[in-house]
Parts: structure tokens; sequence; C-alpha cells
């Protein structure tokens, strides 16, 4: 098991930099906590000093809506990293994570972590490159999301096609961006789906002429002077262009 | 010789899009390897080479200079295939044959014309040296709305008359009798164009349907879109994003006029 764990470790890009030694070494400080379903991984608003590398099992990651409703942020399984900007502050957690069935997941504590920095502060150069690689991911992927949504809104849905969503095995697979995307692509096919549904039954129109009104305008206009004159000049203009 | 066509853009009521569509058929057109000219006889209210990037600045002579016989028609095109700017769709027509004849913006003028009315046979010959000066395959006017007396002239003269229409009764009242002016005037090719439709609606019906009514070929159905209006006026909004529905219908339109023989 202690080898599965430092390949998971391993395989998450914020720890991808580390030598196998300090992996090792975190590897052993770590805890590994068991959990049956529905048990309470982190809860919102408690301060938050360890991260959690899911080891088995998934957990959602939920927040409560303003009727107090839980909400679903995500979900996240094997492989995947939550709560690790406790390894940067120490603010509340924003979110609960629950256990969705029978889990493991390692907890390494902030503690343990700053330890390895001591004896080693490349590391943090490490961690530090990790993060804004995450950042400028996220980045990326929001001005793309802001992108879609504007063709969503014009009906285009022609990216679906051009565009490789992220898999879950991807390096990225544990970033949150990825799973903003995925979420994101699966919203898309569901709206394109309900929108070539309602496809089948675009609104029809009807229109209506005032065919009385319409002679009445036409008699008026014809009626003048000018008119008479221009008709005339206009015929004389066609016979002429005809012979040339 | 007479070869070149003159091909009016118009509507009942403003604003359903007459100096966009006229704009975007000649860079077609242009883009199309032909020779084309773009005339704004909007006189009331100029916008057209705002499309075409040209400012007060830039602008020589225009067609008041004409009518007033201080200027000939050579002085007053305006190259836009040498001057394409900055923006990104204009810039497509660098090199192609596509000139504007603007007219005038300042008050003074165009009130000055308004009063001392315009004749049917200066107009048309000066729209004649216009195309045999410059060898034009076809000749865009963007015209005023409604039916006032400029526009029963430019109606009169054209060889192709599309007129524009918002798929909704007023619009439609209003363009029957347009149409049926049209027939008494003996335009050889009258074509509609639908556009600013509301996406949800069956743009296959609503052409069925205005077909029916007029007995005339609508020779597109174009969507109402944010984009369009986002554009501000500031580009060509066919170049600049050919693959939008809009674009695509206009195009549609443009290949109508390139097929009447
Ligand atoms: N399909 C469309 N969807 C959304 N906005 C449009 C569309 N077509 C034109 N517009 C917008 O409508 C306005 C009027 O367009 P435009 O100036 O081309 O019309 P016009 O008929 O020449 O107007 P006017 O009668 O004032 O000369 C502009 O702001 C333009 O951007
Ligand atoms: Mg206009």
């Amino acid at each position: 098991m202690e080898n599965d764990i430092l390949v998971q470790l391993r395989s998450t890009s914020l720890f991808r930099g580390l030598s196998d030694e300090m992996l090792a070494t975190l590897a052993e400080r770590a805890v590994m906590r068991k959990l049956a379903p529905n048990d309470i991984l982190m809860k919102k608003g408690e301060a938050g000093d360890s991260l959690f590398l899911i080891h088995t099992g998934w957990v959602k990651i939920v927040t409560e809506d303003s009727k107090g409703d839980e909400l679903i942020l995500n979900k996240c399984g094997p492989g995947e990293i939550i709560g690790e900007m406790a390894l940067l502050d120490s603010e509340p957690r924003s979110a609960s994570v629950i256990a969705l069935e029978d889990a493991e997941a390692l907890e390494v504590k902030q503690s343990a972590f700053q330890d390895a920095l001591d004896k080693d502060p490349d590391i943090s150069l490490s961690i530090i490159r990790s993060y804004s690689n995450r950042l400028r991911f996220s980045t990326t992927y929001i001005e793309k999301a802001i992108d879609w949504a504007q063709k969503i809104a014009e009906g285009d849905y022609s990216f679906i096609d051009q565009t490789q969503p992220l898999s879950k095995n991807a390096q990225t697979a544990d970033d949150k961006a990825a799973q903003l995307l995925s979420a994101f692509f699966t919203m898309v096919r569901k709206v394109k789906e309900r929108e070539d549904g309602l496809k089948q039954q675009l609104e029809q129109l009807s229109f209506e002429i005032d065919q009385a009104r319409r002679k009445q305008e036409f008699e008026e206009i014809t009626g003048t002077e000018f008119y008479a004159k221009l008709k005339e000049q206009a015929k004389n203009l066609r016979q002429k262009r005809a012979q040339q | 010789m007479n070869k070149g066509k003159i091909v009016s853009i118009h509507s009942f009521r403003g604003g359903t899009g007459k100096s966009n569509t006229t704009a975007n058929l000649a860079a077609q057109v242009a883009l199309a390897g032909k020779r084309v000219g773009v005339v704004d006889t909007d006189i009331q209210s100029p916008g057209i080479h705002v499309l075409f990037g040209l400012d007060e600045t830039k602008m020589g002579k225009t067609i008041n200079d004409f009518l007033h016989g201080t200027a000939t028609i050579r002085e007053i095109g305006f190259p836009i295939g040498e001057n394409t700017g900055g923006a990104e769709g204009r810039a497509k027509l660098a090199g192609k044959n596509l000139w504007l004849f603007p007219s005038s913006i300042r008050g003074r003028e165009i009130s000055q014309i308004l009063r001392e009315g315009v004749d049917f046979n200066k107009l048309n010959e000066g729209l004649q040296t216009t195309i045999s000066e410059f060898d034009l395959d076809y000749l865009f006017i963007d015209t005023h709305p409604g039916l006032n007396e400029e526009t029963l002239l430019s109606i009169a003269t054209s060889d192709i008359l599309i007129i524009i229409l918002r798929p909704d009764n007023q619009d439609l009242q209003g363009t029957s009798v347009t149409v049926d002016i049209a027939r008494s005037l003996d335009v050889p090719h009258l074509m509609l164009m639908v556009n600013k439709a509301l996406p949800k609606y069956d743009f296959a019906q609503i052409k069925k349907e205005i077909e029916a009514k007029f007995s005339a070929p609508v020779s597109g159905v174009l969507p109402l879109t944010f984009d369009l209006a986002d554009n501000a006026s500031n580009d060509l909004f066919s170049l600049r994003y050919p693959d939008h529905e809009w674009s695509k219908s206009l195009r549609g339109v443009a290949d109508a006029i390139l097929a009447v023989k």
C-alpha cells in the first residue's frame, strides 16, 4: 500500500516535481483516514491545516444554497487532491467534503509539509511552479469558457466537436479546472440536446396585410403629377436600356 | 455600353438594416471579383461610409458636389480596396475593385439638396456615368426609408430592387405598397430579404409565407443577432465573421444578385 500511495502522490500535478525521498517522507507522516458513507472528511468553516489525497472510493464536495439545501459542487475520486490551498494558507474550509461510499483519504498535514520544506527549500520552487501552472491553466479555461458561453448564446455548438475535453485520466485529472470543464461539456451537450428537441417545434408566424389600406396608399403615391412623370421617364429609360 | 446593373436596397421603415446589408452585399460581390460601386443616397442620414471606415476627415468630394455640378464622378469615387484600414473584415477587400460614392454629412449641404429636390434624368445620368467611368458590374444604392421622391427615383432606375423587411405585420404592410410601386415602375428584378428574424421562428416557413403573400422571391432570412448590433457599424460583419449565420444567409442574397442575368 505504501507503494500505491507514492505512485498516487507522484501522479498529482501538485507533487509531481518532488524527489522520491521527499515523497516517501510525506507519505510516512501522512495518515490514512477510513470513511464510511456519509462520514464528514472536512467541514465548511473549520480551520484547514491539511490536504487530502483520495486513495479509494468517492467523496462529494458540498456547500449550501441560499435555502440551506445541500448543493453538490463536485465529486472526487481516487488520485484527486482536495483542500490543497491549506498548504499555503490556513483559511477556513470553503466547502464540506462527505464520503459517498466507503473511502480512504490520505491526510497530509501542513506541519509535515513545512518540515519537508525546511529540509529542502528547493521544494518550494517546485510547488510554486505547480500552483502557478494550475492557475494559468484555470485562467486559460476560464477565458475559453467565456468564449464558449458566448457561442452557446448564439446557438453555435460547433466548438464541441472541435475541442477535446480532458479525460479523467489525463495528467491534470486532479485539477479543478479540468473538472469544471468536464462539467461544462456535459452541460453544453444537454443544452444542445434540448435545443435540438426544441428546433423541431420552432414557432410559426402568420402575417396579415390590410389590402384596402395597401390599395389606398398605392393610389396616394401614384396619383401625383410627380409619379406620372417618373413612370413615363422610367418607361423610356427601360426601353433605352433594352435596346443597348 | 451599359453593362453595369443598378441594385437598390430599400425598406419601408427605418432601421431594418439597409446600410449594413448594402455594405456587406457590395463587399461580397467585390470579393467575388466584380467591379462594384456603392452610392449612399440616404442623404438625410448618411451612414454607410462608417461601415467602410470612412470618416469626415478622409472624405473628399461627395455626391452632393456632383449634384451641384461642382465635382465630376471621377473625383467622388473613393477606392475602398486601397484604403481598407485596420479593421479585420475590411482588410479582405485589399486590392478589390470597390468604390464608395459618399454623400455629404455636412448639415447645410444636406438641407440644400433636399430643398432643391433631385431630378430623375440628372440622377440617372449620374449613375450611368458612374457605371461607365468606373467600368462597374454593379452599382449598389443605399436608400432612405419610406417612399419619398428620391427613393421613388432610385426604385425607378434600378435593375434589381431588394426590399428589406422585418418579419412583422407593419413591415409587411409597408412592403406590400413598395412591391406594387416596383411593379408599376417595371423594375425587372425584385427580391425581398428578411432581416432581424428572431431565431425562435421557423425561417423556412417565414420565407414561404412571405413569398406567397407577394409572389416575389425571398432571397434570404437573416437572424436578429446581438453580434451585429455589437459590431456597432465598425467593420463589415460578413467579412469579419464569415461563419456566422447572418453572414451565411447574406452570401445567399449576394449569390442571388450574381445569378441575375
Ligand atoms: N440582423 C440584425 N441583428 C441585430 N441588429 C441588426 C441587424 N441588422 C442591423 N442591425 C442593427 O440595426 C441598426 C440599424 O441598421 P442599419 O443602419 O444597417 O439600418 P438602416 O436600415 O440603414 O437604418 P436607417 O433607416 O436609419 O438608415 C444598426 O444598429 C445595426 O447594427
Ligand atoms: Mg441607413
